[in-house]
């Protein structure tokens, strides 16, 4: 079965090197972010990467305050502001929307990338559970992409669950009783996100500070077909306190410290990337103190704060039964075989992914078989009989 | 009939507004604006106003202060403004004090003296000039290293005498949470005792500063050296830059369209309706001689300033350069690109160097050297260890 579906994911090339990476701008210059903001590069470079035939969904936060000042934007591409909760509903709904339209024909089938951005208290506290419900609905093609500053930065930073272990924020000061009031771990969202929605064909993490990884991810992730999810790492020199012309450097710090994993889970299978795969593969891990010393709001730290920082993202290397992915060791004897990965998914349409013939990604193994038996409720035939027919009305 | 009494308004209105001048007018309420940089300065500034009103009390005045909504949540580096209002009695407070932000102003002060050729924190309002609200008669205070001639410059005229005061001093630039006391709080409130003492006296300010039980002697010495140290000019009616200020012109209830749909950029086209170059205290400039158009700059840049021309150069639209000075620790040639203060280019403005270097590579490898040697800044000045506010003033020991 190679007819292409309404609402199909866009085939995009990876970028591979700066030199290659669109002259185009989709998102330009005149919007209201702090000097050295690490976050509006992300918007930039993702709407680099997606290209013109993009639809771009904004929830509250810095990227919507400071971006659509008064009667003005920078967005080149269609984009649409949401509430902040609602990255994963807004996506949904506007593919949903589209490959609906599509199929009726009120508007050219055509692919079109749906991207819903969230920040990290948009996206990992309050909108967690429809990114939740967006990343099962494999019906659909869209990308979450969550920008992590690690705090509410937007309403002058207030911790979120994304806020590191020890850092201030205008929840968390130390005093003279207390040095430590941020007492969380991170949240591993990706993480948690790969582990419980096996469906979901891409997830990765990336920061802006290694841009042409960055943009290739989005790439991957807008080529993928069904709902895709991306984390990226901003350091936001407001909240985090320091000079703005270190943002590139603290952001590559972060990976060589081995505090922030760069990966992708593409269809199952788990690969570091960049600097991240240097480190899974034994090259020695920098200090965490380079990269906390770096910034002010660490700046209370004292020896045996580094030091308990440092025990936990050991532990995360070695303790967790994937080095920082999956949370937990095993307790008892489990099989974990050598062979080679096994390409999981196979119940996702997969003639809309662009990696189709790729090592480990051969599609001829499934090309005898039909896509129906595992998508039940998917009938194209549908078409020609009611043409004008919503699916979702069971006609 | 009805277009020549309009004509005969003007001159009324004028006479009446002459009639209102404040500075005679001892009892009426008055404003003191305190222009600042966005989060490096926000605590500087609330501390200014605090004291304004604080002293104002000790003759018996009534003071408030506004931080002025739409700077609030503040971005690194975004002009932004704090208002003091002082008024002989609660009436003419709150009279003052239901308004957005006050519409005539008896001081202005600028804590950063690169914010003085505009300031556009908020795109409705356009980029506006430093001093647009200042009351006739009012002073315009600036901290800064330069002469009054250099920074007529870059404030715009007025059609009434006005004060120039300068403040010999750097700025004084902390983080959101890190207040640094080094004494600029106090010497801007001597320089305002000394140039109005119709706002307040030095010994009013004085006594404020002597009750407050965290404050000692160094913060009375800076006092006293911010009010022997400021200098003072009086400026005539029409000296100073061309006022090109042209308000934004908001759009009607019938232009807008329905939901609030507001239309895209076209390919290419940066935003014109927000621009973002008063954010920045120093600027980049650029060797196309050394440049390996490897791009970097180009691709890390958060506000998209770096052009690509047909030769694979990057110049820089400074029109919306921010001057964060992330391109300059990006680029892998030594010294290709150098911050420079910002204002060491009151003549270029924001216009592109990039065809003064191609029409004369010599000239422009001067012109770049004269700069670099004038202006040149390795950092932002605020990343320093030892003002850390959350251990009182000074860096945690780590030791123990």
């Amino acid at each position: 079965m190679t007819t292409e579906a309404p609402g199909r994911a866009l085939k995009l090339e990876p970028i591979k090197s700066i030199k290659k990476a669109p002259k185009e701008e989709y998102f330009e210059s005149g919007h209201r972010t702090c000097q050295g903001c690490l976050s509006s590069l992300p918007m930039r470079l993702m709407a680099k990467a997606a290209g013109p035939r993009t639809i771009v969904l904004g929830t509250t936060g810095c990227m919507y305050v400071a971006n659509t000042t008064y009667m003005s934007t920078p967005w080149v591409v269609p984009w649409m502001h949401t509430q902040l909760g609602a990255a994963g509903s807004s996506a949904i709904g506007t593919a949903a929307g589209l490959k609906s339209l599509m199929r009726k024909g009120k508007m050219k089938d055509e692919p079109i990338n749906v991207i819903a951005f969230c920040g990290d208290g948009g996206g990992a506290d309050m909108g967690l559970s429809a990114i939740s419900a967006a990343l099962t609905d494999i019906e659909y093609n869209l990308l979450i992409f969550l920008y992590d500053n690690e705090s509410y930065a937007n309403t002058d930073i207030q911790t979120s669950g994304q806020t590191p272990w020890g850092a201030v924020t205008t929840f968390s000061p130390p005093g003279k009783k207390h040095r430590i009031m941020q007492r969380r771990w991170k949240k591993n969202v990706p993480g948690m996100l790969a582990a419980g929605h096996p469906d979901t064909r891409y997830i990765a993490s990336g920061t802006p500070a290694v841009p042409v990884d960055m943009m290739d991810k989005v790439r991957a992730a807008l080529s993928a077909g069904g709902p895709t999810y991306m984390h990226v790492l901003d350091p936001c020199p407001k909240g985090w306190h320091y000079d703005p012309e270190h943002s590139t450097e603290l952001g590559k710090l972060a990976i060589e410290t081995g505090i922030y994993p760069l990966y992708e889970i593409k269809d199952g299978v788990l690969n570091f990337t960049g600097k991240t795969k240097q480190l899974a593969l034994g090259r020695r891990r920098k200090p965490v103190r380079e990269y906390l010393e770096k910034q002010g709001r660490f700046a209370h730290f004292k020896n045996q704060d580094y030091a308990y920082f440092q025990k936990k993202v050991d532990e995360m290397w070695e303790q967790w039964i994937i080095p920082c992915v999956v949370a937990f060791s095993y307790g008892g004897p489990i099989n974990i075989t050598t062979e080679e990965p096994k390409v999981r998914n196979n119940n996702v349409k997969r003639e809309n992914a662009s990696w189709i013939g790729e090592p480990g990604h051969a599609h001829e193994e499934h090309e005898g078989v039909s896509d129906m038996p595992n998508e039940p409720w998917r009938d194209d035939n549908e078409l020609d009989e009611y043409p004008n027919a919503l699916p979702s009305m069971g006609q | 009939m009805s277009s020549g009494t309009e004509a005969n308004t003007p001159p009324v209105a004028q006479d009446s507004a002459a009639g209102r001048s404040s500075t005679e007018v001892r009892e009426e309420a008055k404003s003191v604006e305190f222009t600042y940089r966005g989060i490096y300065q926000k605590t500087l500034a609330a501390n200014l106003c605090k004291h304004v009103v604080m002293a104002a009390r000790k003759r018996d005045w009534l003071g408030s202060t506004i931080q002025r909504y739409g700077d609030s949540p503040e971005r690194n580096g975004v002009p932004a403004k704090q208002f003091a209002v002082i008024a002989p009695d609660e009436m003419r407070l709150q009279e003052h004090m239901a308004k957005y932000e006050p519409n005539e102003l008896d001081v202005i002060t600028v804590l950063d003296d690169t914010l003085c050729d505009g300031v556009e924190s908020w795109a409705f309002y356009g980029r506006q000039p430093i001093n647009l609200r200042l009351r006739r008669g009012g002073t315009l205070l600036v901290i800064s290293n330069r002469s009054a001639e250099e920074l007529l410059k870059v404030i715009p005229r007025k059609p009434w005498d006005w004060t120039l005061a300068i403040l010999p001093g750097t700025p004084s630039l902390g983080g959101l949470w890190v207040y640094r006391d080094d004494g600029t709080d106090m010497r801007v409130l001597g320089a305002i005792a000394r140039t109005r003492p119709d706002i307040f006296e030095f010994s009013a300010v004085e006594s404020v500063v002597n009750e407050d039980e965290k404050l000692g002697e160094e913060h009375l010495a800076a006092l006293r050296d911010g009010y022997e140290e400021v200098v003072i000019h009086e400026v005539a009616a029409g000296v100073g830059k061309e006022d090109d200020y042209e308000p934004v012109r908001l759009p009607g209830y019938k232009e807008m369209r329905e939901g609030i749909i507001v239309e895209a950029r076209k390919l290419g086209e940066r935003n014109p309706d927000y621009k973002t170059s008063s954010d920045r205290t120093m600027r980049p400039v650029v060797n196309f001689d050394t440049c390996i158009k490897c791009r970097q700059c180009w691709l890390d840049c958060p506000d998209e300033c770096f052009d690509i021309t047909e030769e694979g150069f990057h110049p820089v639209n400074y029109d919306y350069c921010t001057g964060c000075g992330i391109c300059a620790q990006v680029c892998p040639v030594e010294d290709c690109i150098v911050m420079v203060n910002d204002l060491e280019f009151i003549e270029e403005g924001n216009e592109d160097v990039f065809p003064m270097w191609k029409e004369d590579k010599e000239a422009y490898h001067r012109w770049r050297e004269e700069k670099i040697a004038n202006g040149r800044i390795e950092h932002h000045d605020y990343f320093n260890a030892d003002t850390w506010a959350w251990s009182g003033g000074k860096q945690a020991d780590r030791t123990s």
